[in-house]
């Protein structure tokens, strides 16, 4: 266990510090002045180009320069935005929960949605409900999430005007900014309407949600189906009906225990997925994640955002993943390495 | 003692045959499989199928809308966009450059993939280990975001967003080459290979790459659906293809302008995408199981 867990830390930190060194060395690779791409701050004067050098150490050795990189890294002092010039650790600190807030809910819903659909299908393979649920997962599985979500607006907002088009709630409701996730705010707030401002922001989560997690459900719905055809082809389960159990008994003392062990990390590792559809969506529906932020800082070549959305994005994910792995191995020692999906 | 035998002609379907058999028995997969088809013939033909010149902005006719609504023109089968530049020929060229980059970058991302995969399966020690779990868990970043930080890094256009997605598709296939390779080198037939004193280069061409093939089919399908699905949303989010360049993605963020008065110029490049990715993934489905019923029976 000790021996797994050092494994797993050393993976991380291998990989965390990969990411880190990427991103130090975009500031040399970036076009532009050296100094502008990791600071943020274009200097006027001489004096103040010498200042911001001294701050940034980058009269010292590259290594020096690093330590001090990472130095700022772990206290916060991120540097500020090229085109806003406000600290990039506050945009952040706003734009990651609200793309944290539509990714949880959109897993939420494919667990929901994706689960019981593939427990039948899987039961009951090769029948007419299972054809409907694996055509189903195939279709949602090839929408390009982009179209999806411009469809969902022509017919739910444009047509039919049920839901609102973009953003996170109306601007009528003043929502102080305390965690950063939308509801947990409002519930948290003590603003007069309360309730009419929690109804309003689930209304403008509906659609950014359901076009995310569409092709997860998809994913979802065939994992489950795979895992519980597997499950039930073994030779226990055989020798459980030799025994004279019932189907019914079979499938839930054992099949569906055994067949979720192996597939509930595989979902978990979805998340990833979830958040590269979550960023693009978000540029679609206006909604303020990181995404967008990130899209924009593009759009603007504002580099000291790029260089740390990007890291703060890849290492949340690889961070995730390797938690989630070593759990799974953790609580599973039976399988010997990390099993890569089969749909 | 002859035999007597009734059928002289004996016939043993080769593998590729038996997946063959197999897999058109699903109607669904050959339809998929004609549409997949479809879509390649357009990549290649496109320049003689299109009736006009995808750029050519005709400021006589905007806005028309497509031949099967009231007030569309036969002329402009998919009617015209904000420009007056016609749909159909957009949509031919647009799927040529979506498919065809597509293609293009899943082969190179399978061929460097492979050649990595090889050498981290066949070798041994710290520096494999290293790689490979380094590869491992960079594999769990996904390949649109690595695509975007790497066009973040170039600059945007249709190459470099093509450089990027070679660069995320890389790692799975090196991970599924190299699990197999480790898998095939523990095998008996491997050993006799090595017993007759064969070079390592040989064992992986003439042993190992055969029973690979298919694999790398599978998985060559699954990485074109998403290679397609991610260079047309990087066109879409204006970091991929630019303008003259027609792609799908991008035609369909240029006519976000006009959604509300033309809905069909969303409509039409959307749904291209969509069929292609569908009949993509039915054809790999298809792939998969038969190649599953296969070994089965």
């Amino acid at each position: 266990m000790i021996n797994l867990l050092m494994r797993y830390v050393n993976l991380l930190v291998l990989t965390v510090s990969v990411l880190v060194i990427f991103s130090f060395s975009l500031a040399y690779l970036f076009p532009g002045d050296t100094l502008t791409n990791i600071s943020g701050i274009v200097p006027e004067t001489d004096a103040q180009r010498a200042a911001l050098e001294e701050a940034f150490k980058l009269n010292s050795s590259i290594f020096a320069q690093f330590w001090h990189y990472l130095e700022n890294l772990v206290s916060g002092n991120w540097g500020v935005s090229f085109t806003s010039q406000v600290g990039l650790f506050e945009q952040i600190s706003i734009a990651f929960p609200a793309s944290m807030e539509l990714t949880i809910y959109a897993l939420l819903v494919s667990i929901v949605v994706g689960i019981p659909l593939g427990f039948i299908g899987g039961i009951w393979h090769h029948k007419p409900f299972d054809f409907g649920v694996v055509s189903f997962s195939i279709v949602s599985y090839s929408f390009p999430v982009f179209w999806l979500a411009l469809i969902f607006i022509t017919i739910f907002s444009l047509q039919l005007g049920l839901l609102p088009l973009s953003g996170r709630v109306n601007l009528l409701y003043d929502v102080p900014h305390s965690s950063g996730f939308i509801l947990w705010d409002i519930w948290q707030s003590d603003i007069p309407n309360k309730y009419d401002a929690f109804i309003d922001a689930i209304r403008h989560l509906i659609l950014p949600t359901a076009s995310i997690a569409l092709v997860t459900t998809a994913i979802f719905i065939r994992f489950t189906r795979r895992a519980i055809m597997d499950e039930m082809e073994k030779g226990y389960i055989d020798a459980a009906k030799s025994r004279g159990f019932t189907t019914k008994q079979i499938f839930f003392k054992h099949g569906l225990r055994n067949a979720l062990v192996p597939i509930l990390p595989l979902m978990a590792m979805q998340v990833s997925t979830l958040i590269t559809n979550a960023m693009v969506v978000e540029t679609i529906f206006s909604w303020p994640g990181i995404g967008n932020w990130l899209i924009q800082a593009i759009y603007q070549r504002d580099y000291p955002a790029i260089r740390i959305g990007m890291l703060v994005v890849s290492v949340f994910v690889v961070t995730l993943t390797i938690t989630i792995e070593f759990i799974s191995r953790a609580i599973d020692p039976a399988r010997d390495k990390f099993e890569r999906a089969t749909i | 003692m002859p035999q007597f035998n009734l059928y002289q002609e004996e016939f043993h379907p080769s593998p590729l045959m038996h997946v063959w058999l197999e897999f058109k028995r699903s109607h669904f997969a050959l339809i998929g499989f004609a549409v997949l088809l479809l879509f390649c013939a357009i990549a290649i033909l496109a320049p003689l199928l299109a009736p006009y010149d995808p750029n050519i902005q005709n400021t006589n006719t905007i806005l028309l809308p497509p031949a099967w609504e009231g007030n569309g023109s036969i002329a402009h089968l998919f009617g015209t966009d904000a420009l007056g530049r016609d749909v159909f020929s957009r949509t031919l060229y647009g799927c040529r450059v979506t498919f065809g980059s597509s293609v293009f970058l899943v082969l190179i991302s399978v061929f460097c993939g492979v050649a990595l995969g090889t050498f981290a399966g066949m070798s041994k020690g710290v520096k494999s280990s290293i790689l490979n779990h380094l590869l491992d868990s960079l594999m769990a970043i996904p390949t649109l975001l690595i695509a975007i930080i790497i066009v973040a890094i170039l600059g945007t256009g249709l190459w470099n967003s093509m450089w990027a997605i070679v660069l995320a598709l890389i790692p799975q296939f090196v991970h599924q080459t190299r699990n197999f390779v480790r898998e095939e080198m523990k095998k008996d037939y491997i050993l006799l290979d090595k017993l007759d004193g064969t070079s390592s280069p040989r064992i992986f061409w003439s042993s190992i790459l055969p029973s690979m093939f298919e694999l790398l089919v599978v998985q060559g399908t699954m990485a074109l659906s998403v290679a397609i699905i991610d260079i047309s949303a990087l066109g879409f989010l204006n970091l991929g293809a630019q303008n003259p360049v027609v792609e799908l993605g991008a035609s369909l963020s240029q006519s976000l302008e006009v959604a509300y008065s033309a809905p069909w110029l969303i409509a039409l490049p959307g749904f291209c995408i969509f069929l292609m990715v569908l009949s993509i993934n039915i054809v790999g489905e298809g792939l998969r199981s038969a190649l599953r019923n296969r070994l089965v029976h």
